[in-house]
């Protein structure tokens, strides 16, 4: 896998912004869909994927099959999140019959898909529509590669949390088995989203920026807790919550130019270039266009430069550049990756 | 029904090994009993795996005294891994052990490498929302009427995980895993897979909501700006504290809810009624086993 073949993924919610974030640099696109089927029987938190059952999704497979085409048309895959943590035995029916449609009805290219027993399932059904296993299946190592591997994935997305070197490792054992996709943009998780059992339900939000407004008190377990120990408890907090903030797309706020703001994994293209890594993830399907489109621009810009080349340095620096706020990439807090600038 | 304690290492089985000493909240809910089996080890974080000389300990320790052993293993990167891989070769190649995994590449490491140790699926490979914010809520309103159909299917939904597809629990069998864990979940559980013949194990009395790589308490001495980077060593700075959250800023009524963190993890106390629940389901048959955590269980090892 070269810089050449390493893809720049797309989030999507309609049609109509298609054409911009093929211009801007798109080359897959990965979507939800919720159908009316799904919210007349469930509601509340229990979503067939991972956003919202309302606003982040697609709700037709008349709106699917348009969206797949165009962006067949321009030789774009489109992926289909069906990622929900588990489904039920009362679920699982309608799930595989909705997999089953976006496959072979829409020609979507790929399910990405978390719940073993639903890739179990989809692996017998034989589709047009190829595995992705969601970063939410927590693949934080090449032993669970391999394991893997018997559901005969296309590809495996990691959580944000791996490392550069244990990137190094993973994508050194799949080898050409199966491709292997890295987040680099607009993720807002701070735990381990798969083996965090919260919902983002709007009533209450996300768990990880909720509890920054909550009340803290400390125990200590040593024989003094002392006012020292305890002002050192609170500063780590203090900086906890800083970072939390960072995590949640500072605030989720925007540059003065609009771009969008957070951490990323800009700096570290040039490393997932050489490991092999085969796509770069941007996440948010429910974002605005603009964000989408001036996130797509922000990673094609610098995977651009990278496959002509140019030196990590100097990708390192246009990274830091086009974050417009160099004082939030010194913060230390903005970066998905630990990248060696020297290596 | 048996009971299981989780010990930091084999000094916590000089003492009386009964509920009623050990866990005397629980002792009222379901009467005296002594403990059977033993737990040894973590579940939720790869900075705490022990060496295999404490887990061989342990384990001798136990059977010394005819108790079942387990040991619990985390979710884990490559360095974890290996770890984990140690204190399994480090158990006796007889060991009549079983193994908890938390990641699905240490169940295929050990299937390879350590075929004579019984898997168990772990509690965080049981993907049920427990989010003690809200889920309860919604089981009450769901319970009222509120919300219709979808709403009752809804919580049906909560109230299950992918267990009580058969496909899965045949999958899982096709791996010797014919047990699995689990928490008990603030808005109710529906334990009726387990009338397939799936082992149940239940933790008490604290359930987890979430759990990172990246962990506050081992920032503690680092720079501002080498904190929070995932993979960087720690010092089990977890143990010298825990933290209290209050949900101060509740939506709803429930400003007195507890979180509680202790290094890279986020539990919840079981309430009163949740006791009873697990009480009243224990004696269902569905649940082989309990296992009693006395203290939040993010233990560091404890020299010899």
């Amino acid at each position: 896998m070269s810089a050449q073949a390493m893809k720049v993924l797309a989030p999507i919610r309609e049609i109509d912004e298609l054409e911009m974030l093929l211009k801007s640099g798109a080359e897959e696109f990965y979507c939800g869909i919720v159908p009316s089927e799904w919210t007349e029987r469930f509601n509340g938190p229990v979503w067939l994927n991972r956003r919202s059952n309302k606003g982040s999704s697609l709700e037709t497979f008349a709106e699917m099959k348009a969206l797949v085409d165009g962006a067949h048309a321009a030789g774009a895959p489109v992926f289909v999140t069906m990622n929900a943590p588990y489904y039920s035995a009362d679920q699982v029916p309608l799930t595989l019959e909705l997999a089953q449609r976006l496959s072979e009805d829409c020609g979507v290219d790929a399910l990405i898909v978390t719940d073993l027993n639903v890739m179990l399932r989809l692996s017998e059904l034989n589709l047009h529509a190829r595995l992705h296993v969601s970063s939410v299946a927590a693949t934080l190592n090449s032993e669970a590669i391999d394991f893997l591997l018997q559901f005969s994935p296309q590809r495996i997305v990691l959580p944000r949390s791996v490392t550069l070197e244990e990137i190094a490792r993973i994508t050194k054992a799949a080898g050409d088995r199966v491709e292997i996709e890295a987040f680099i943009l607009n993720d807002g998780c701070a735990f381990e989203e798969g083996f965090c059992a919260t919902t983002h339900h709007h009533s209450v939000g996300a768990f990880c920026t909720n509890l920054s407004d909550m009340q803290a008190d400390f125990s200590w377990e040593g024989p003094r807790f002392t006012a020292r120990r305890e002002r050192w408890l609170r500063q780590n907090l203090t900086d906890y919550r800083e970072w939390v903030w960072y995590v949640n797309g500072n605030g989720c706020g925007a540059t003065a130019k609009g771009l969008p703001y957070g951490p990323c994994g800009l700096c570290a293209i040039p490393d997932l270039a050489r490991m092999g890594v085969a796509s770069l993830k941007i996440v948010g399907r429910e974002a605005s266009a603009f964000k989408k489109l001036a996130s797509v621009r922000m990673v094609r810009d610098i995977v651009d430069r990278t496959r002509a080349g140019d030196s990590k340095l100097h990708v390192i620096e246009r990274s830091i550049a086009m974050r417009a706020e160099p004082k939030h990439c010194e913060s230390g807090m903005m970066c998905y990756y630990k990248v060696d600038a020297c290596e | 029904m048996q009971w299981c304690l989780h010990v930091k290492g084999p000094r916590d089985l000089d003492r009386e090994l009964t509920l009623r000493s050990l866990a005397p909240k629980l002792a009222q809910a379901f009467g005296d009993a002594p403990f059977t089996h033993v737990a040894y080890g973590t579940e939720f974080c790869e900075n705490l795996v022990a060496s295999g000389a404490g887990a061989r300990a342990t384990y001798e320790a136990a059977a010394a005294r005819g108790l079942g052993f387990t040991l619990l293993t985390p979710y884990a990167g490559e360095r974890g891994i290996a770890r984990i891989r140690e204190q399994l070769a480090a158990l006796p190649a007889d060991a009549e052990a079983e193994f908890v995994f938390n990641d699905w590449g240490a169940l295929h490491m050990a299937r390879r490498d350590f075929a004579h140790l019984t898997p168990v699926q772990g509690r965080l490979l049981n993907k049920s929302l427990r989010d003690p914010r809200v889920t309860t809520i919604i089981s009450e309103a769901s319970l009222r009427g509120g919300g219709g159909s979808a709403a009752m299917g809804s919580l049906d939904a909560l109230q299950r995980a992918n267990l009580d597809n058969p496909s899965y629990t045949n999958f899982l069998a096709r791996f010797g895993v014919h047990a699995v864990e689990m928490d008990w979940l603030p808005q109710g559980t529906d334990l009726s897979f387990a009338d397939r013949g799936v082992r149940v194990t239940v933790y008490a009395p604290f359930g987890m909501i979430s759990t990172a790589r990246i962990c506050m308490a081992a920032a503690l001495h680092y720079k501002k700006a080498e904190k929070f980077q995932p993979g960087a060593p720690c010092r089990h700075e977890c143990q010298s504290h825990d933290v209290t959250y209050t949900y101060t800023n509740s939506p709803f009524q429930n400003r007195d809810q507890e979180f509680l963190l202790k290094g890279n993890t986020y539990f919840y106390e079981y309430s009163d009624l949740m006791i009873s629940q697990i009480a009243a389901e224990s004696k269902s048959g569905r649940i082989a086993r309990i296992v009693v955590q006395a203290e939040l269980p993010m233990f560091a090892e404890v020299a010899a």
